[in-house]
């Protein structure tokens, strides 16, 4: 039994000096050697004109690319789906329609019918011979742009030696197309951006107290001023909404109060001027964001608690996507040093409701 | 009367001088509606030497007051690698070269009565000689300012417009980061970018171009996930929400691994929602593939191919790993001790004496 134990050990011993340099050469010479070259190449200065993008019009299209391998082409494959990879799944767009075309024109490699042709599928035949004319088009009249606009559509492009688009494909690549302006669906709300503000606003906007300032009383070193406005917003737009508050901070002249240039704590007896879009106990003030939208958010530096900040031109709150609506408390606080100069310090704030690109 | 001219000179260097130490008084009034309901974003295609007119609709939803409007055009730009746009307010700002500026038309101001709706008429004109590409600026609707108080208010909404000019343009995409990506709203402590190795559970798949050419681009493809155990998904959609990149921006896009679409009630009809939502992961390596397309109509079709990995390892993995690897330690060497006694008639891991002494023969 002894022995066996031995023998395997300098079994075990032999291989494990002798196995990572063999293994990894045999790896290289199967990933060089044995590894198929794959011989389709994907079709180059590939391109697709419509002459009306406009969803639902009968259009001309004009498919153009170049052929890249020196092979005898016996018919070219035209799919259209909604999703460019070969490989996947062809789902039709919607509205699309190919069952009436014709092969009105072509260029470089000519000798081209249209073999078949439905809803979303053409195949174009000649008899196979060998590529010269690298770039070549083909255009078709009599096609019927997707109705859809939410989502761009792709051309499946494939070359067969064959006459009917069967057996090995030599070349293979994709065109991108979009129909561009849509058809009213009626029951489809077109986008808009809804924006309230005041100092109270409904979450809905439709009714405000129609006061747009706040009086903050007297500046004191001791403590800190403290004031609130809303504003409520809401979008069907898919791209979101985004705030943006614009305005100098606190000023009497040419005496200035710099706002917050990161997220501070109110620290009285300093020059501060803050604003953030959430509750707050030091001091108290302010109020959570209000809605069951969890997508509008206010922007990361404005909803600290008890941190305020301000910089022109920031974005204090927005949404990525669709939010219906949702309400957003402002909180400012100024402080003020003893050596402040006395004077009335106002400031405008403009907040700029957009949409987003 | 020189005597006269010197004295009133110096009063009015005086009064200068107390009005500019003088506090500043309350901006202007606009007594009214500071609720709006605006059109976020528009998009035209214009061949050169053509004019479109279209109406943007504006409502006042305020039942109690009229909304008076300032209506402006101003240029804008990025302000991220987001999509949140950067206006540029300055009376004095340049004009960019993709400004629609000189294209637009539209009225100064307007008013709405409470609880109406105003059609504006915009026109859009294109030169020419303009050359084709993407040309955008912005709408911007403004209510006026406050009277009174330390903090006046004032609300202003914007439209985006875009106008494509048809034609041969430069097209430029440059693929500068891919990967599993966090998002801001998958809550608090989680802080949104891109992640290699994530104990949290990634909700989208992120990719970031710049833009190079003279158009904004809008890509599309596919997104294939693969789990290191074969399980695939696909992400067919790459772009839900026709996102741009704006000229010279470098624009991160965001695809949901799993996407909740929403039919919601608006008034009388629907509009659609999207988000991500929690998608269901195993803990391990993703092998992440991206195909995406672009160009414009008669343009090259250009494709970007693009693998990346990353490793979602939750913390309940690895702590219950750790665990595993513990015991499978503790067995096997329980097990090796179990066959050397049993073998070999030693304890531990002393080499039976038999043996070495066979060793040192050879």
């Amino acid at each position: 039994m002894l022995h066996r134990f031995i023998r395997l050990h300098h079994f075990v011993l032999h291989w494990r000096s002798v196995f990572p340099v063999e293994l990894i050469a045999l790896f290289l010479a199967m990933f060089i050697f044995v590894a198929p070259a794959s011989a389709d190449m994907r079709f180059q200065n590939r391109s697709l004109y419509m002459n009306n993008a406009e969803a639902g019009a009968t259009a001309q299209y004009t498919v153009s690319f170049s052929y890249m391998s020196p092979a005898a082409v016996g018919s070219v494959d035209l799919l259209v789906c909604n999703d460019p990879i070969p490989y996947h799944e062809c789902v039709a767009p919607t509205g699309f329609d190919a069952s009436q075309v014709q092969l009105s024109d072509q260029r470089g490699e000519t000798g081209f019918s249209i073999l078949s042709k439905s809803s979303n599928h053409i195949v174009l035949s000649r008899l196979p011979s060998v590529i010269s004319n690298g770039t070549s088009a083909y255009t078709f009249d009599n096609v019927k742009n997707p109705t859809d606009t939410t989502q761009a559509f792709s051309i499946r492009l494939r070359s067969h030696a064959s006459l009917n688009a069967t057996g090995p494909q030599i070349d293979f690549g994709s065109v991108r197309g979009e129909a561009t302006d849509s058809i009213l669906i009626e029951t489809q709300v077109p986008p808009m951006l809804i924006f309230c503000l005041a100092q109270e606003v409904e979450s809905n906007c439709t009714a405000t107290n129609d006061t747009y300032y706040s009086n903050m009383g007297t500046l004191d070193s001791e403590s800190t001023l403290v004031a609130q406005s809303q504003m409520a917003v809401g979008t069907n737009a898919s791209g979101g909404f985004a705030i943006t508050a614009m305005g100098t901070p606190m000023a009497a002249g040419v005496n200035v109060i710099d706002g917050l240039s990161a997220p501070t704590e109110s620290i009285p007896g300093n020059n501060q001027f803050g604003i953030n879009l959430v509750e707050n106990t030091a001091p108290a003030v302010g109020k959570n964001p209000d809605g069951t939208w969890a997508n509008a958010i206010a922007a990361p530096d404005y909803s600290v608690p008890n941190k305020y900040k301000y910089v022109q031109g920031d974005v204090v709150a927005f949404s990525p996507n669709v939010s219906l609506m949702k309400k957003f408390t402002v909180s400012y606080i100024v402080n003020s040093s003893k050596d402040l100069r006395p004077g009335v310090y106002t400031t405008t704030m403009t907040y700029i409701a957009s949409g987003r690109f | 009367m020189k005597r006269f001219k010197s004295i009133a000179l110096a009063a009015f260097f005086i009064l200068a001088g107390v009005v500019s130490v003088l506090p500043a008084q309350p901006v202007s009034a606009a007594d009214g509606s500071a609720s709006l309901s605006i059109v976020p974003k528009k998009t035209y295609t214009i061949e050169p030497g053509k004019t479109i007119s279209d109406n943007l609709t504006i409502r006042n939803l305020d039942a109690g007051a009229p909304l008076t409007l300032n209506l402006r055009v101003v240029d804008f730009t990025f302000s991220d690698d987001g999509g949140t746009p950067k206006l540029m307010l300055a009376a004095d700002a340049p004009q960019t070269t993709w400004s629609m500026r000189p294209f637009l038309t539209l009225p100064e101001t307007i008013t709405i009565a409470p609880s109406g709706t105003k059609s504006v008429p915009v026109g859009v004109t294109i030169p020419k000689s303009q050359g084709a590409g993407s040309y955008y600026s912005a709408i911007v609707y403004s209510t006026g300012a406050a009277d009174g108080g330390n903090v006046g208010l004032s609300a202003s909404g914007v439209t985006l417009i875009f106008t494509s000019i048809p034609g041969k343009v430069n097209e430029s995409l440059d693929l500068k980061k891919f990967g599993a990506y966090n998002l801001t709203s998958q809550g608090a402590g989680v802080k949104a970018g891109y992640v290699g190795i994530t104990t949290t559970k990634p909700h989208a798949i992120a990719y970031t171009l710049e833009n190079k050419g003279n158009v904004t681009e809008s890509p599309v493809g596919t997104i294939t996930l693969k789990h290191m155990f074969g399980k695939e998904q696909v992400i067919s959609d790459v772009n839900p929400n026709k996102s741009l990149a704006l000229i010279g921006q470098t624009r991160t896009f965001t695809a949901c691994i799993k996407l909740k679409v929403e039919a919601l009630q608006v008034g009388e009809g629907t509009t659609q929602s999207t988000e991500c939502t929690n998608p269901t992961l195993w803990p391990g390596r993703y092998t992440v593939s991206l195909d995406i397309f672009y160009g414009q109509n008669g343009n090259n079709t250009e494709e970007i191919v693009k693998t990346t990995a990353f490793w979602y390892l939750p913390w309940w993995f690895v702590i219950s790993f750790i665990v595993l690897l513990i015991i499978v330690t503790l067995l096997v060497w329980r097990l090796v001790n179990i066959i050397r006694s049993k073998f070999f008639g030693g304890r531990g891991s002393r080499r039976p004496t038999s043996y070495r002494s066979s060793s040192r023969r050879r």
